[in-house]
């Protein structure tokens, strides 16, 4: 401890007597691999989106009320525009600084989600959901269920031609649900679309309920890796199973943070200079009846729009009046069907091989057959679905007709992640026979034979 | 640094590495010290002098960059690189009671299960306020503002009369009074060589050319923007529904699976166009 820490923690622990959970804290013990730091770099993100997102508040007006624009923005002056998108012209023409703070903002936003997305990737390839993580596992599905609710209120309040679109959407999808669709529709959104309400009542989720949902959960996932510890990769002559090894939290880890936290903020602020990104005079206020070409949204739900766009004609009423169509099934039913298997995979994996006993060591998703096929299948399925998301700019890039383009989709979401799966599932079993291994079912005794091999 | 060692009494280093003091090192920490000071200036200066986003934008980052850069080598000045292990299970075999200690006794379940039950029953009750979020839908997703009479308007008010729409043109019109009412938006189509058939409904044609569809995608609801003069397709740029727009707009290709519905169009004493009553199917997507 540097003298004038030191002596703040005299005072402090004369008074709170935090010395010795100070130096237990200081003491812990943080594995380093670069895909840990994954995690982290989300965290910084959400500090950057809420310090950011504060200025932004203070201009931001959520109304849909028409108000004329009398700002230095050519392509708008004089014109008569609903006030959230003026509000946001105005922030980025006329206010010092805003267009600075708009892109920060957006660009922690994609940071925050793509690095819990690789995250989450990472837990999952290499299995760190195993007990005892199962809980801290569904805390961060919900943290990233979470995110894409944030970050698709965030998306609409510019009330841009865009976001105007995807709101719509969004519509749809709650009227299709059977049944109480209509009135579920009418409570979010304050009555039939487009009502006035709908901008209002995103800011409030945006600004405070998804935020401090956020917050709260980040801090339940921390604590939870808190109490039980990192998994780390196997090291030889390291008995991962009982010990940690890594680098201690103060000083080295911390001056790690420190250094990753100011370069998150330092390459954002590049970005925002370098990439002339969001233009709101590209896209032009919303106005019902009106739609651009390219309808898409953010990169993270384009699997979402791409399960719309293939999924085939349907629509059917159930006596007495139950409609099921394909909005609800490509956009609630799938989505809630992929959730819902992602969160029971740790069960499945721990059925099938029998696994017993606690896991703190990592492994190569090869090792286990199962998880290889398993989540080589969804991810391909996820991206082929996302592909399909463009096939509109697909097909006037490539030149080949967008019905042809849609089938080939069609296909190859159900093929390709079954041939994708089956193959690396089959790999990965004949490449363990070969070393005369099989899946270990539980860690002391993977950890033998990885020692004697 | 013995202090150092000290102060950690439990912290089991594995591996300590402790680097040479250097002149070099200290020049890095000094050097981007200075940069991030003058970046920081130059970011305030750049905000108050209202510069460009390329001026203070850049500062910002060289100065976060630096300063970075900067407590990173301090970091590695200042303490050796340790390497430590801690043990995963400190409290192993000394808490292995179960967390209540005290048995209940086997009695009275049912007291449990009512206390559950009402437990139910008020966290449901908390859900009373929904309703109040929004009107109940009634027929308001049914009904659009067409009625028998009601004058087509452009976007900027004006009535249309029967012979004012190029051929292979659209139009988005909207009822009389209710401009930009998007339910009621609908898409006024000039077909170029009338070859309209069934199931088109032929009485709400007119001229053998003029026809109007409810501009609300029967997917999800977007608008149908676009028409494709040479096979006489609507297209709606969401999800790429397709319509025909001479066979009553049933879908040809993409995800939805109905047709739009088709105003009944006729012409008043004056020449201009109405309608001839509201939709008479299900307009926008599907729900119930
Ligand atoms: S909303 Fe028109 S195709 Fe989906």
């Amino acid at each position: 401890m540097t003298p004038l820490f030191g002596k703040l923690l005299d005072e402090l622990d004369a008074r709170l007597h935090v010395r010795r959970d100070a130096r237990r804290t200081a003491n812990k013990v943080f594995p380093s691999n670069w895909s840990f730091l994954l995690g982290e770099v989300a965290v910084f993100s959400l500090v950057i989106l809420v310090l950011t997102g504060i200025f932004l508040t203070f201009f931001y007006r959520p109304n849909v009320e028409m108000i004329t624009y009398t700002g230095s923005n050519p392509v708008f002056a004089g014109r008569s525009l609903p006030a959230a998108f003026e509000s946001i012209v105005r922030l980025s023409s006329d206010v010092n600084g805003g267009l600075l703070f708009r892109r920060l903002h957006r660009g922690a936003s994609h940071l925050f989600i793509a690095t819990i997305v690789l995250h989450m990737l990472r837990i999952m390839l290499t299995g760190a959901f195993r007990k005892p993580r199962e809980l801290n596992y569904f805390v961060g599905i919900g943290l990233l269920t979470l995110a894409f609710g944030a970050g698709f209120t965030g998306y609409s309040l510019p009330y841009d031609s865009l976001a105007g679109t995807g709101i719509r959407i969004a519509y749809t999808e709650l009227l299709s649900l059977p049944l109480i669709g209509d009135r579920v529709a009418f409570w979010i959104f304050g009555g039939a679309f487009p009502t006035g309400d709908v901008i209002p009542r995103f800011f409030v989720l945006h600004v405070m309920v998804l935020p401090a949902a956020i917050i709260a959960t980040v801090g339940l996932h921390l604590f939870m890796v808190y109490r039980q510890k990192h998994t780390q990769f196997p090291r030889l002559g390291v008995d991962g199973h009982n010990l940690v090894l890594g680098k201690p939290l103060w000083p080295l880890q911390f001056a790690e943070s420190t250094t990753l936290f100011l370069w998150t903020g330092g390459l954002l602020a590049a970005a925002a200079v370098l990439i002339p990104w969001s233009d709101v005079s590209l896209l032009g206020p919303y106005i019902p009846g009106e739609v651009g070409n390219n309808a898409q949204p953010d990169w993270f739900l384009f699997w979402l729009e791409g399960a719309l766009r293939i999924f085939p004609p349907l629509e059917f009423t159930i006596p007495p009046g139950i409609v099921i169509s394909g909005p609800f099934v490509a956009g609630v039913v799938l989505p809630g069907l992929i959730f819902t298997f992602l969160a029971l995979y740790p069960f499945l994996e721990k059925r099938v091989y029998d696994l017993s006993g606690e896991w703190h060591v990592l492994q190569n998703p090869l090792e286990i057959p199962l998880r290889a096929g398993v989540m080589l299948g969804v991810f391909s399925g996820l991206l082929i679905l996302s592909a399909a998301a463009t096939n509109d700019i697909l097909s006037r890039m490539l030149g080949i007709p967008i019905e042809m383009i849609t089938w080939i989709a069609r296909v190859a979401v159900i093929v390709v992640p079954v041939v994708l799966g089956l193959w690396i599932a089959r790999y990965s079993r004949k490449r363990l026979r070969r070393r005369g291994l099989d899946v270990p079912s539980s860690e002391v005794d993977g950890q033998e034979r990885y020692i004697a091999a | 640094m013995s202090d150092e060692q000290r102060s950690r009494p439990d912290l089991q280093v594995v591996s300590e590495e402790t680097p040479p003091p250097s002149q070099a090192n200290d020049a890095l920490v000094i050097g981007s010290a200075i940069v991030a000071a003058l970046a920081g200036i130059g970011f305030a200066v750049g905000l108050a002098l209202q510069t460009s986003i390329a001026v203070y934008g850049t500062a910002l980052a060289i100065g976060l960059l630096a300063l970075g850069f900067g407590a990173r080598r301090y970091f590695s000045d200042l303490f050796p690189d340790i390497e430590a292990v801690e043990p995963r299970h400190p409290d192993d075999g000394e808490d292995d009671e179960s967390v209540a200690a005290i048995a209940p006794l086997e009695r009275r379940s049912m007291l449990r299960n009512t206390l559950i039950g009402a437990g139910g029953v008020f966290g449901l009750s908390l859900l009373a306020p929904v309703p109040s979020l929004g009107p109940a839908p009634g027929d308001e997703l049914k009904r659009t503002d067409w009625r028998r009479g009601t004058r087509l308007v452009t976007t900027d008010g004006e009535p249309i009369s029967a012979d004012n729409v190029a051929t292979g043109g659209v139009a988005t019109v909207w009822p009389e009074g209710s401009v930009n009412n998007e339910i009621s938006a609908v898409i006024l189509v000039r077909v170029g060589d009338g070859h309209i058939r069934e199931p088109t409904n032929l009485e709400w044609v007119v001229n053998d050319e003029l026809i109007a569809y409810s501009k609300v995608c029967t997917h999800a609801g977007c608008p149908v923007g676009l028409f494709r003069e040479q096979d006489n397709a609507l297209f709606c740029p969401c999800h790429q529904s397709t319509f025909d727009a001479v066979r009553g707009a049933v879908p040809t290709f993409g995800p939805t699976a109905r047709a739009l519905p088709q105003l009944p169009l006729g012409v008043d004493e004056e020449g201009f166009l109405i309608a001839l009553g509201d939709f008479e199917e299900q307009v926008g997507p599907a729900f119930g």
